[in-house]
């Protein structure tokens, strides 16, 4: 047994105020294994890997219970448990970064930009060997380099930081991790904030450096898709206690603890199966009337650039090419989901087609009505019609204004009900719509929770009773049961209202539950568009192929 | 038990608030902030109640059964409009209307009782502060209520002869306790006249820099580009101009007036707050509750003060509460060297008075500097914790 964690509690203090952010967890980790910690924000995972690395701060955290032993290797290769929360801060320190590593979520800012990476990876090395001379750890640190398949590690190791990409740099920090070969390794979300086809490069090569080195791997994350990946054991973890532990398979398969079995239940593989097996019967003849329906959106030859401008007089050296001679069509009441990795100039788009960017060239009509070049007062009309969902919840409604002023003030603005008193019914009228409690007109957006506030922002959008509805990346900020609730809340209303949506996101579980269309982008350019049905089971673009390849997905029980 | 819920209700009127309530209430459990505007208030009552707190005029005096107050036939425009002000003032804090209600009605307020004033109240031109004294010793009046300093900020006290500097409580005769200036004016009720100064300074000058600052960057925010441009080239040309040395000419070239002073402190700090502006409104601006407002239709001036505004004013409030404070350095600074006002008190002044004669009089300069300090402190005091207030990281690590 490497790793041995018994009865941990730690307790965080915030003013007066003690959270029990871990209560109480046991769990062990073998040579060779990865054992996985899943569980919604707040659950309290990646404090339990803070408290067994022994990075909390310690006047705000303390530990009243609890035992973390773990194997020390000596340099000399003797074995020693320790209980790290009994060892002096010398002795953590040295175990830190040689014998357990840790890489976290953001490769952006983890990384010092100041020095060259070969600079931070010698520095770790020569931290814990203090005999290491100069041209050794080079030699090592570029050696590392190769390892995480850096391409041409000897001119890339004077590299600075800002010169990588994302991927790259978590890559470099895998290698800074395992410079000193470590035993155990700590992985805080470590392709969270990476595209799809970056998560899938950087999951095989742990995985591959764990075979080769025989290391145990603390993984945590909030997706079961890389759970399924990567985990041989995993342990759910609700409230700061793990509520089921196990294997991989028996977990996902015959799930035994009430949580569990609703988090793998609120994934989007499962919400689509539960859809697609009513659509057979219900949906089907009616898509066959919906084709006839005439397009609501049309897109024709949409480009957006943006400058680029150097020197003094800023003069325009070349444009950065968002969106590329897009076209495409939405008939009324369909669902087309626009799907790409990050900067592909998804985003961009919707942004453009409700007129928020204006479009460098091309057409966007709504109706039949050509929208672009239209003034600010001529484009009122159209807004009613058009709306938009964001991302963020937290920065989506203004902190400001109470719900009702944000709700009522677009209706105002379009002549929607006759009085402040009418709108205010209609505003509640919307609330109970989205499921919430009509009295929260009367609050402010700090008041709610992630997944209430993106209901107000549904409900915003709502107000002006519009046709079409941008979707952009409306669930990516939400833990998945938030999320099952606020997709079928989106179809619900969908249904009722009659409604076109187009939804833009990166994940393709959640396409494939929502859409009835699916367009890929990339680089600008839409490279394939058809029925999703069709798409993700017979993607005829490379880049279509890649993409789906590189989703990681939870193998699903047959019965 | 009975403690928890206790806790969750105060949580819960504590959210239940806007933000602005929130700042303050946050604000005011810092003891240095509850110090910073516990002073504030205290000058503010001094400044308003002047005229009662330290005249030569009774209060109330009654000749031959007769009773009269010269205070009140002494009062001017001014003296009036600000008590005026101070009314309208609290009753508006107590009421329950919007904030930019609330201004438009003081500001108007503030106008036209100006206005009235102006014309209707005629205070005698020639004051000879001296009779009521010699009255009084004639025994002419059947009793007289003075203020409680009963001196004038300008009555030399002619009827003692010729009268100087005198230490605090030098003279049997009379009290003065903060003692006398060259002139032979008591020091005290020249220091509550003066606070009228510093606070009018400081208010009017950062309100002044206030409004251009604000609308300038947001201009500049909002519209970016070639906006951004000219009013950045802007910025840096005033930023440019050293304020003291423009107040000091303009001084040489058109005499001294308060209203100069407070117009060119104004004009020279406004870039200060442009470029807070204009920061908060490029960040804000890409907001998500920003673009789901245009692209709900809404107007220009709504999105402008309903949606970006408030939530940018926070830094510049602190800002101006700094501001503020260095106006009042700025003017104590010109009256130190002499460039202030002729005749009126400013605590600058008297600072002055305190190095020039051969002697060094301690309490010309310790009762005015320390005034100086405890405001410019004040203000400082507040300016510190609001910005602690607002600052989500700074909150983090402290609770």
């Amino acid at each position: 047994m490497l790793l041995e964690v018994k009865n941990l509690r730690t307790h965080l203090q915030t003013g007066n105020t003690i959270v029990k952010a871990v209560d109480d967890v046991s769990f062990t980790i073998n040579k060779g294994e990865t054992y996985c910690l899943v569980g919604e924000s707040g659950s309290g995972k990646s404090i339990s890997a803070l408290s067994i690395i022994q990075l909390l701060p310690s006047d705000i955290a303390s530990h009243p219970s609890g035992q973390i032993h773990f194997d020390y290797r000596h340099s000399d290769g003797d074995i020693e448990q320790v209980d790290m929360l009994q060892l002096a801060d010398s002795r953590k320190r040295a175990i830190r970064g040689s014998r357990i590593a840790m890489i976290f979520q953001e490769p952006m800012t983890s990384l010092n930009p100041v020095y060259t990476i070969g600079d931070q990876i010698i520095e770790a090395l020569q931290l814990h060997d203090a005999n290491l001379d100069y041209q050794t750890a080079r030699a090592r640190a570029i050696e590392a380099l190769a390892q995480v398949q850096i391409p041409s590690p000897e001119e890339r190791v004077d590299e600075y930081p800002h010169r990588l990409s994302g991927g790259q740099r978590q890559r470099v920090m895998i290698a800074m991790a395992m410079a000193c070969e470590p035993d155990l390794l700590i992985a805080d979300e470590p392709t969270t904030a990476l595209d799809v086809t970056v998560q899938a490069e950087i999951l095989r090569l742990m995985q591959e450096l764990q075979q080769r080195r025989g290391m145990g791997i603390l993984f945590i994350t909030h997706d079961f898709g890389v759970v399924a990946k990567m985990a041989h054991r995993l342990g759910v973890m609700r409230l700061g206690k793990i509520v089921e532990e196990g294997p991989l398979s028996k977990l996902l398969h015959s799930p035994q603890h009430e949580y569990t079995k609703q988090l793998i239940a609120a994934l989007p593989e499962n919400l689509a199966r539960k859809r697609s097996i009513t659509s057979a019967h219900e949906t089907h003849p009616q898509t066959a009337e919906l084709s006839d329906q005439p397009p609501l959106l049309e897109l024709k030859n949409v480009k957006v650039y943006f400058p680029i401008k150097k020197g003094v007089l800023k003069r325009i050296v070349g444009y950065v090419k968002a969106v590329d001679d897009v076209t495409f069509n939405i008939r009324k009441g369909r669902i087309l989901a626009l799907v790409g990795e990050s900067g592909c100039g998804k985003t961009t788009l919707g942004r453009a087609i409700i007129r928020l960017i204006n479009p460098t060239a091309g057409t966007i009509a709504i109706e039949g009505q050509d929208i672009t070049g239209l003034s600010a007062k001529q484009m009122l009309p159209f807004r009613r019609k058009m709306q938009i969902i964001f991302q963020d919840p937290m920065s989506s409604l203004n902190p400001r204004l109470s719900i009702a002023a944000t709700l009522t003030e677009p209706m105002a603005v379009h002549h929607i009900g006759q009085s402040k008193d009418e709108r205010i019914d209609m505003a509640r009228e919307i609330l109970k719509q989205v499921q919430l409690d009509p009295d929260y007109l009367w609050r402010y957006p700090h008041e709610f929770s992630g997944g209430q506030r993106q209901r107000i922002g549904i409900a915003r959008a709502l107000v002006l009773n519009p046709k079409f509805i941008v979707c952009d990346e409306i669930t990516s900020a939400l833990d998945v049961s938030v999320q099952a609730e606020v997709l079928q809340l989106l179809l619900q209303l969908q249904r009722d209202h009659d409604l076109t949506l187009l939804f833009i996101t990166h994940n393709i579980g959640v396409v494939e539950f929502v859409s009835d269309e699916m367009a890929v982008m990339y680089d600008g350019k839409i490279v394939e568009h058809g029925s999703t049905h069709q798409v993700s089971n017979q993607p005829r673009h490379e880049y279509t192929r890649k993409l789906l390849a590189a989703v990681p997905r939870v193998p699903l029980n047959s019965n | 038990m009975s403690k928890t819920s206790q806790d969750i209700s105060t949580n819960r009127t504590l959210q239940n608030q806007s933000y602005f309530k929130r700042i303050f209430t946050e604000v005011l459990t810092h003891w240095t902030a509850r110090i910073g505007f516990g002073w504030i208030a205290i000058l503010v009552i001094i400044a308003v109640f002047a005229p009662f707190l330290a005249s030569s005029h009774p209060l109330l005096m009654s000749q031959q059964g007769q009773w009269s107050s010269p205070i009140l036939a002494h009062l001017t425009p001014a003296d009036a409009t600000i008590l005026a002000a101070f009314i309208a003032g609290l009753v508006l804090f107590f009421l329950k209307i919007r904030f930019l209600t609330k201004l438009a009605i003081l500001l108007s307020v503030i106008f036209v009782s100006g206005l009235i004033s102006s014309f209707t109240i005629t205070p005698p031109e020639l004051t000879i502060y001296e009779q009521y004294r010699e009255n009084q010793s004639a025994q002419k009046y059947d009793w007289v209520v003075y203020a409680p300093v009963p001196y004038s900020p300008k009555d030399y006290l002619r009827d003692y002869g010729d009268t100087g500097l005198e230490n605090p409580l030098a003279d049997q005769d009379r009290t003065h306790w903060a003692g006398t200036e060259e002139n032979g004016a008591d020091v005290l009720s020249r220091m509550i006249h003066a606070s009228r100064i510093a606070l009018g300074i400081g208010f009017v000058a950062t309100g002044i820099a206030m409004l251009i600052g604000i609308f300038i960057g947001g201009i500049m925010g909002y519209f970016s580009g070639v906006a951004d441009m000219i009013g950045m080239r802007l910025v840096e040309i005033f930023e440019a101009i050293p304020t003291l040395f423009l107040l000091l000419t303009f001084v040489a070239f058109f005499g001294r007036s308060l209203y100069i002073m407070m117009i060119i402190i104004g004009i020279t700090s406004w870039p200060g707050y442009a470029r807070f502006v204009r920061a908060e409104f490029l960040r804000l601006r890409e907001q998500e509750f920003v673009q789901s407002a245009i692209a709900c239709g809404l107007p220009l001036r709504s999105i402008l003060f309903r949606h970006i505004l408030p939530n940018g004013i926070a830094p510049i409030l602190v800002a101006a509460s700094f501001g503020v404070a260095s106006a009042i350095l700025a003017e104590a600074t010109l009256s130190f060297l002499g460039l202030g006002l002729v005749d009126d008190p400013s605590w600058g002044q008297m600072l002055n008075q305190a190095v020039q004669s051969a002697t060094f009089n301690w309490w010309m300069a310790a009762f005015p500097g320390g005034a100086i300090f405890l405001t410019v402190f004040a203000y400082n005091l507040i300016g510190e914790t609001m910005r602690d207030a607002i600052d989500p990281y700074v909150k983090k690590t402290t609770n």
